[in-house]
């Protein structure tokens, strides 16, 4: 089998210095990773361009806070054409609602309410009918201590059932927010093991996962609609020959 | 004393890893550190269990040995590790073998260190 690609798609970076940028992916490289996405925070005038920087595969994306459910729809349609992953901030019910039931949404992350895990049932279906990711921020494993710790280790055991039960995509994060918060996808696998992820479980969260939604904007340049092709004049009139004949 | 026989000696594994830091870090500072996140990771117990123990480290590589059932967890618990001494720093596993040698052959002689310069993010 071929190594698979990995992909984090939770970094933010305060400065868009070109020098920071080729750190980062420098540093993305150097771990493995063949892809990250810069999160811009909402409302900021510049958005990272995605680029490619030697074999890193630079993406860019938007973090959306939003303090109102009704707000969301209006912001997604500002970014929808400019960045290649939509990321919503939850950490509210009607928030994470409206974010699961929202096809243009890539990834739902920090869902947790003060509460509870922020997860459900009901909130898993539509997330796995309108495909929208989400995301098991191991930054937190990470960076917490204490008590935190423990509840978002909680959390995250209650939304990865969830997850297996529903078929709902998630992805693993770091949420890092300089070069020294990022790790390793293996370092990433076994921080997903504390919390009873699978190691394969883990791999398609960093590869496969990350990957359908990186190509998801990345059009070829026939590209029509979903589940719409285009194809070769000629190709067809033998395709059709052959069947009628 | 005798030794203990091969059949009843707990299997090994070893860790090489490298470690990239803002400033040097010294070994005793590394050493508190990785038990400190090892028992507030893993409890007492669990970092028992793993006994994890550093061998040599030098600049900025480094291996760490850990029972061979144990080696996710101490995986887990080089990630946790944030800052030493108020410096930031990253746990990288190069990669595991079962005897230092193996460890430090294959994964620590001649690999390229990251280094992060004097600036950062």
């Amino acid at each position: 089998m071929a190594e698979p690609l990995f992909y984090d798609l939770s970094i933010h970076l305060k400065s868009e210095d070109p020098v920071v940028l080729k750190k980062l992916s420098n540093l993305a490289q150097h771990l493995g990773y063949s892809g990250i996405a810069i999160n811009s925070v909402d409302n900021s005038s510049k958005l990272v361009r995605s680029m490619e920087i030697d074999t890193i595969n630079l993406l860019s994306s938007v973090e959306l806070k939003i303090s109102n459910a009704s707000k969301l729809h209006g912001q997604i349609g500002k970014y929808l054409n400019k960045v290649d992953v939509i990321t919503v901030v939850g950490g509210n019910e009607s928030i994470n609602r409206a974010a699961v039931e929202n096809p243009n949404v890539d990834v739902l992350t920090r869902l947790a309410t003060p509460k509870d895990n922020g997860f459900n049932h009901v909130l898993a279906k539509e997330a796995a009918d309108h495909n929208v990711a989400i995301s098991f921020d191991l930054g937190d494993i990470i960076h917490l201590r204490g008590g935190r710790r423990v509840h978002s280790l909680m959390n995250f055991r209650k939304n990865l059932l969830l997850v297996r039960k529903y078929d709902v995509p998630f992805i693993l994060t770091s949420n890092a927010v300089s070069i020294f918060d990022m790790r390793a996808p293996r370092e990433m696998i076994a921080l997903a093991a504390l919390f009873g992820m699978t190691r394969e479980e883990a791999i398609s969260g960093l590869s496969e996962t990350p990957g359908a939604i990186a190509l998801k904007k990345n059009h070829s340049p026939g590209y029509i609609m979903e589940g719409v092709l285009e194809l070769d004049s000629s190709c067809v009139s033998d395709d059709l020959r052959g069947e009628h004949v | 004393m005798k030794v203990l026989p091969p059949t009843l000696r707990p299997k090994k594994r070893y860790l090489a890893f490298e470690l990239i830091a803002e400033s040097p870090i010294s070994r005793d500072e590394l050493i508190r550190e990785i038990f400190s996140a090892a028992s507030h990771l893993l409890g007492d117990v669990g970092a028992s269990e793993c006994a994890i123990r550093l061998l040599a480290f030098e600049e900025s590589n480094g291996v760490v040995r850990c029972e061979s059932d144990r080696t996710e967890n101490t995986r887990a618990v080089l990630a946790s590790i944030t800052s030493i001494k108020g410096k930031r720093v990253l746990f990288h596993v190069l990669g595991i073998s079962g005897t230092v040698l193996g460890a430090t052959k294959k994964y620590l002689e001649g690999a390229d260190v990251f280094s992060p310069q004097n600036s950062h993010i």
